[in-house]
């Protein structure tokens, strides 16, 4: 039994479930469920949909470029079995996943980096711009001391 | 903080469940850019306003009898004058403008998680081999 990707969303099509549609050209599509079927008929570009594979590929979002992706492969010319094949492919399946999960947890620890420092700017930057709308004393005395906003008035003291 | 997406849809197209029925079927992305091709192949009619139009057969069935046809929207139109206002739309500019990228395949949505294809009988193709010296680092492991 082969196991399929959805056109829509990429992600496999197990047996008895989701849907296929053959178009009257006899182009088949698969789909993994309803929400990907709807989306298909209401002519949606997969590319733009950001639950997709195909958008988190075409945006960066996902590893891509990796040996470890290599491996899986549909093989129309079927292979002939042989034991110590099947046994060494089983002991590097369970090997290569590790490998991946690992490589991708580097992916997206590198994606990250920086995530942090940009969202504490522009969070600094939103209280700079809404400064008056802090009550506390205490907390505009604690915001000033670490000179994140200004004195009130001192603006204008300067320009007098 | 994310991207916002405007919705898109004319006012016009009230019920999407209506208009996404098997029986109410349009063309797909993919046939009108075949449809074009072999269009330009022809070499008829000039694509981006859609006239002149090449030479059509009267059919009895259509709108207009089938005289008045956008290619890129897969419609036909009662009159010239309809098919001008529809060429002049909104939505015939937009699709011109989604048309012009290549159309989403099966092999895309395959190649977003890896999954290639291997029509090599038995003995391996040139691809597999640099995965393997690539993976040198893997078989070693599996090995000790």
């Amino acid at each position: 039994m082969r196991l399929e990707k959805c056109f829509f969303c990429s992600s496999t099509v197990y047996p008895g479930h989701g849907m296929m549609f053959v178009r009257n050209d006899a182009k088949q599509f698969r789909f993994c469920r309803s929400k990907c079927h709807k989306n298909f008929k209401m002519k949606r570009n997969p590319r733009k949909v950001r639950w997709t594979k195909a958008f988190r590929v075409a945006a960066g979002k996902e590893m891509t470029v990796d040996a470890s992706l290599e491996f899986e492969k549909r093989r129309n010319i079927p292979v002939r079995y042989d034991r110590e094949l099947m046994a060494t492919t089983l002991k590097a399946m369970k090997r290569i996943q590790e490998i991946k999960a690992k490589r991708e947890r580097v992916f997206m620890k590198k994606r990250m980096a920086g995530k942090k420092d940009q969202e504490r700017s522009e969070a600094l930057k939103l209280v700079q711009k809404n400064v008056e709308l802090i009550q506390t004393p205490a907390l505009k005395k604690k915001l000033m001391e670490k000179k994140i906003i200004s004195a009130p008035g001192s603006k204008d003291v300067e320009m007098a | 903080m994310t991207r916002m997406r405007r919705k898109k849809n004319p006012h016009n197209i009230r019920d999407v469940k209506r208009a996404s029925r098997t029986r109410a079927r349009t063309k797909d992305l993919d046939q009108i850019q075949t449809d074009i091709a072999a269009r330009v192949a022809a070499g008829v009619g000039d694509l981006v306003t859609g006239v002149p139009q090449p030479p059509r057969e009267l059919d009895p069935d259509l709108p207009g009898l089938g005289q008045f046809y956008c290619i890129h929207c897969d419609k036909y139109f009662v009159t010239q004058p309809a098919m001008d206002v529809h060429l002049a739309s909104k939505p015939h500019k937009k699709r011109i403008k989604v048309l012009k990228e290549p159309a989403f395949t099966q092999a895309e949505a395959e190649a977003a998680v890896g999954l290639r294809t291997d029509n090599t009988r038995g003995k391996k193709s040139s691809s597999a081999m640099n995965v393997e010296t690539v993976h040198a680092g893997i078989f070693a492991d599996l090995n000790a």
